[in-house]
């Protein structure tokens, strides 16, 4: 167990498809601890992905509970083992920042709702449905998984409500 | 590095961005941060550049005065560097939409509010929008509250300042997400 550095772009691993973990293999448990720990000790964070402390398998972890805009609306802690969107409603825009992108902010437009399936910490599978802010940071997680960065889902520069047509 | 701000703007057309950094690039000028937007049909640039070794705003500007050829109009600003690194203002930001139909005042009154209350505006918008008889005023501000002054506070200024000029205002917190 450790806290991890967190891998600024332009590390090549942010860009990277990263790989199913296999069933079985028990290893995913030590780097799945080891996410949580660099989530806490980040402060701030409510996600990482592995591919952000150079680890290539498909686990992410989200905790949006402690943060004033997930507080009331969220499922604890969340051990993410090949996490996959099953299903997915609504949108919303959210400025967003991430950590292996400092100094620079987004408006990206998420799915409101999602429905993930995934396999837990223990092996177990699991299927919830999250929505607002838990929803927005599991989606910017799993992002992380298929080598995508906010950047790279940008819907607008800044304040563009009223962007000329064609 | 020696740093200015190039402005650029002239009537709208394909190929103004490619003219101007072709100069810059054979110059030998790093771009950092740009602003170039389409503003009633003329196309505005906003650019902050550095160069190792000019080190004077006349030799920088001289450059680019041959874009007057393209119908381009240029200007340069030297920066001191005291000036370039002082960046960075932390705070609540909030987003302020302006809209309504259009008369005299509607930036300025909203703008001196803001001022009078050290809220610092780090964007600014406007489009007039609506029919010729009847224009629309849209304003979008993106604001950075200082401490000593919270979200709430500035809504019931601006829905006092609504009523009094008779547009439609509000005031949401965009604060970003850090992920």
């Amino acid at each position: 167990m450790a806290v991890r550095d967190i891998l600024i772009y332009p590390d090549q691993r942010l860009k990277t498809v990263c790989a199913p973990v296999a069933e079985g293999d028990t290893t995913v448990v030590a780097l799945i601890d080891d996410l949580v720990e660099t989530m806490v000790a980040s402060g701030h964070s409510v996600g990482v992905a592995a591919a952000q402390i150079g680890d290539l398998r498909r686990v992410a972890v989200v905790d949006v509970s402690n943060s004033k805009l997930g507080r009331d609306n969220h499922h604890g802690l969340l051990t993410m083992v090949n996490p996959l969107v099953i299903a997915h409603e609504g949108q919303r825009t959210m400025r967003e920042g991430c950590m292996s992108v400092p100094d620079y902010t987004g408006n990206v437009l998420r799915a409101e709702e999602v429905v993930v399936e995934y396999r837990d910490r223990d092996g177990s599978e699991r299927v919830i449905r999250a929505s607002g802010f838990e929803a927005v940071a599991i989606q910017h997680e799993l992002d992380h998984l298929d080598g995508l960065l906010f950047l790279d889902r940008i819907s607008s520069l800044k304040t563009d409500l009223f962007r000329r047509k064609g | 590095m020696h740093h200015y701000a190039l402005t650029v703007i002239g009537r709208d057309r394909p190929g103004i961005i490619a003219q101007v950094t072709e100069i810059l690039y054979k110059l030998g000028c790093n771009i950092a941060d740009s602003s170039c937007t389409l503003l009633g049909g003329q196309y505005a640039m906003i650019m902050i550049v550095a160069h190792p070794t000019i080190a004077s705003k006349e030799e920088m500007a001289a450059h680019f005065a041959p874009l007057e050829q393209v119908k381009l109009t240029a200007f340069v600003r030297k920066i001191d560097e005291e000036a370039f690194r002082c960046v960075g203002i932390g705070g609540e930001i909030c987003m302020i939409s302006v809209y309504g139909a259009d008369r005299p005042g509607i930036v300025y009154r909203v703008t001196k509010e803001l001022a009078e209350r050290q809220v610092n505006i780090s964007d600014l918008n406007s489009k007039l929008v609506g029919s010729e008889e009847r224009p629309v005023y849209v304003m979008m501000l993106e604001t950075i509250l200082p401490d000593s002054i919270s979200e709430e506070e500035i809504k019931q200024v601006m829905q006092h300042l609504a009523t009094e000029m008779k547009v439609d205002i509000s005031v949401r917190s965009i604060t970003p997400v850090e992920l």
